[in-house]
């Protein structure tokens, strides 16, 4: 056995350890997961810019095929093909509401991964957490691919294929398979497959489960077995595309993007596609025959293929497009499936809000009308009328409500405002509203124009075969 | 205290209220209010039967609480609402939910018809290992077991016989009784 497989074991336990109230073995989830033979086969890579604070520490770990931006420290984690963004992390001398607490940053936040393996996982935006806020910390965590761990510190915790948590901090928890969840603080819970949770506590509180025999076909995930189903199909047969992108060291810039718009050299773009200002595409997202409106933006794991983004479209990480027309101001979350058909296309109404963890998928036209909140599973127009609500007469909610398999307890108000305003910051942040007259209103679609990327390696043979030698990298 | 002693407090178990093993829900009620009729009437009533397996042995305890359960409807969607209280609901939440739900359901008349065909075994609770007390324990220690396990009854043994039960209501009575003669 060497170094990478005793690494491995002591992650395990680490996690069992933590998750031993609720019985759980991660071991035979994820033991044929990370494919150790092929964490020689990958080298890792960073992003330089003049823009983003750089100090990058590598000790013990294996990084195969992961990209880092930013200030972030791994240490005793495998890390496969995944990326770490630390592009929002807060600095020295903001200041952070949280409550009635104001409460100013003392240094720089960095990303800290400690003792934890990830599978094709996203690690992005901040510690929202007001105990840690100079510490995006994740330790004793394991998650498996196309999870995103979204502002979220983590602390014995496993996450599923497909699952998301968003600016929760979460110790000793479960997160099922394709389950969203964003609670502000989580402990010792087992989130069921399947489950999108919004809760907001004494504001609102948002819970969507989905049938678990539908869902399946889309994805499935038993211990023993690679998951399985639709998504992971859909991601398989594209890998291709990403193979080539990774392999090549130089990729020749496409012509026609405009200057305030960031296309990522590890995104892949088939024709045709057309690129509007302000627009941010981001690595290992996928555009094909799709045109991306002023504003709008496609963030990792996205595929936007066969569609149209009028514009200011909020693509979050891991959404996927196929076949549709997406009016303005649309916001898709995070892992979304929307598919349509060549003969068959799906129509998104401007201004309309797709929960995170959305599964459209039909045969027949469907027009979700301008202005609706959409949520769950749905295949035809009688879902969207179980599925769907006028967000004008969700702002009416004061009590509870609750339609098919959706349960919402609170202000409907305050949900729609919430969201609204966490649309609205997402888009400034990407640099959707950007002026290139005063130069205003920077976001991550010009910073990131200014990127160089730098390839490391691991030892290719050896004891420490994959694992990568410690590496320090700062300015 | 000292004076009071269990087997004086406890209701022999020839006297309390038993069915064996595959009666029905209903079964056992015939069997609570026979016992109570047998019993002295001016004591507590009995409030739980107990389940025998054709050995004799006490195997379970059908109480109130567990009758009331037997009605409350069990399917998917009364399961998921319990399950959904993980996430936060509040109690309001979840009682309007059941209600609502409810008003589709079934009325009260056949749901007690249905609980009526409940096996005793499927409602009732298997005595935990702290409710057994040996009949020569100090009533000191059968306070203390009754209050740290929240118990409303004890199983009295001799050797390894069931003799009878130690209700909360008797030995609550002697606590009482104790005060007054205390003069408080």
């Amino acid at each position: 056995m060497n170094a990478l497989e005793k690494l491995f074991i002591r992650i395990v336990q680490r996690v069992n350890i933590n998750l031993r109230e609720q019985k759980f073995d991660a071991k035979p989830y994820v033991w044929d997961l990370i494919p150790k033979e092929q964490m020689t086969k990958f080298y890792a890579f960073y992003g330089i810019s003049p823009d983003h604070p750089l100090n990058l520490q590598f000790k013990h770990s294996g990084l195969a095929g992961s990209y880092f931006l930013g200030k972030i420290q791994v240490s005793n984690s495998l890390l496969y093909k995944t990326d770490v963004r630390g592009d929002e992390l807060k600095k020295k001398g903001d200041r952070f509401q949280f409550g009635q607490f104001d409460i100013p940053v003392s240094r720089d936040e960095e990303i800290v991964i400690e003792d934890s393996a990830f599978v094709k996982t996203l690690v992005h935006n901040y510690s929202h957490d007001p105990e840690t806020l100079e510490k995006f910390f994740i330790k004793d965590t394991l998650s498996v691919h196309y999870a995103n761990i979204h502002g979220s510190p983590s602390d014995g915790c496993f996450l599923g294929p497909f699952a998301t948590v968003d600016l929760t901090t979460m110790r000793d928890c479960i997160i099922g398979t394709f389950s969203y969840v964003q609670a502000g603080e989580i402990s010792h819970l087992n989130v069921d497959p399947g489950t999108v949770w919004v809760n907001s506590p004494r504001s609102f509180n948002f819970l969507y489960r989905f049938p678990l025999e539908k869902l399946k076909k889309y994805i499935h995930f038993v211990a023993g077995k690679q998951p399985e189903g639709i998504l992971m199909d859909f991601m398989e047969s594209r890998k291709q595309d990403f193979q080539r992108v990774f392999d090549v060291v130089n990729i020749d810039p496409l012509p026609d993007i405009p200057a305030t718009a960031s296309l990522d050299r590890y995104a892949v773009v088939n024709p045709v596609v057309e690129i509007g200002e302000n627009v941010l595409v981001s690595q290992r997202a996928y555009l094909e025959n799709a045109v991306l409106g002023k504003g709008a933006n496609a963030q990792e794991n996205c595929f936007i293929i066969n569609s149209w983004l009028e514009g200011n479209n909020v693509t979050a990480h891991g959404a996927k497009i196929i076949e549709a027309d997406m009016g303005a101001d649309v916001f898709v979350g995070f892992n979304s499936f929307l598919r349509g058909q060549a003969d068959s296309r799906l129509t998104i109404g401007s201004e309309c809000i797709v929960m995170p963890h959305t599964i459209i998928d039909i045969t027949a036209p469907l027009t979700v009308p301008p202005g609706h909140l959409v949520w769950g599973m749905i295949q035809n127009k009688s879902d969207l009328e179980t599925n769907s609500m006028p967000l004008s007469e969700l702002a009416t909610i004061r009590t509870s409500f609750s339609r098919g398999s959706m349960f919402f307890e609170g202000s409907g108000a305050e949900f729609v405002s919430a969201f609204k305003g966490r649309i609205h910051h997402i888009l400034e942040a990407n640099g959707a509203f950007y002026n290139e007259d005063d130069n205003t209103g920077q976001g991550h679609a010009q910073r990131n124009q200014n990127m160089g990327f730098n390839t490391i390696q691991p030892y290719p043979r050896g004891d420490h075969e994959g694992l990568f030698p410690t590496i320090v990298i700062q300015p | 205290m000292d004076t009071y002693l269990i087997k004086d407090l406890m209701v022999p178990i020839s006297e309390y209220a038993t069915v064996s093993e595959g009666a029905t829900l209903f079964e056992a009620y015939l069997a609570l209010e026979k016992a109570q009729e047998e019993y002295d009437h001016n004591k507590y009533r009995h409030r739980a039967v107990l389940v025998l397996d054709k050995n004799q042995t006490v195997i379970g305890k059908v109480g109130q609480l567990d009758v009331l359960r037997a009605l409350e409807p069990k399917n998917e969607q009364f399961e998921l609402f319990e399950d959904i209280r993980k996430y936060k609901f509040s109690n309001q939440f979840i009682i309007r939910l059941r209600e609502a739900y409810r008003m589709q359901e079934e009325p009260l008349t056949d749901i007690c018809r249905k609980a009526g065909q409940i096996k005793v075994e499927d409602m009732m609770k298997a005595p935990a290992e702290d409710e057994f007390i040996d009949i020569n324990t100090s009533l000191n220690t059968a306070i203390h077991q009754l209050a740290s396990g929240a118990h409303m009854s004890l199983l009295v043994k001799k050797a390894e016989q069931i003799v009878g039960i130690l209700r909360l209501t008797d030995v609550f009575a002697a606590i009482f009784h104790t005060m007054k003669e205390c003069k408080l």
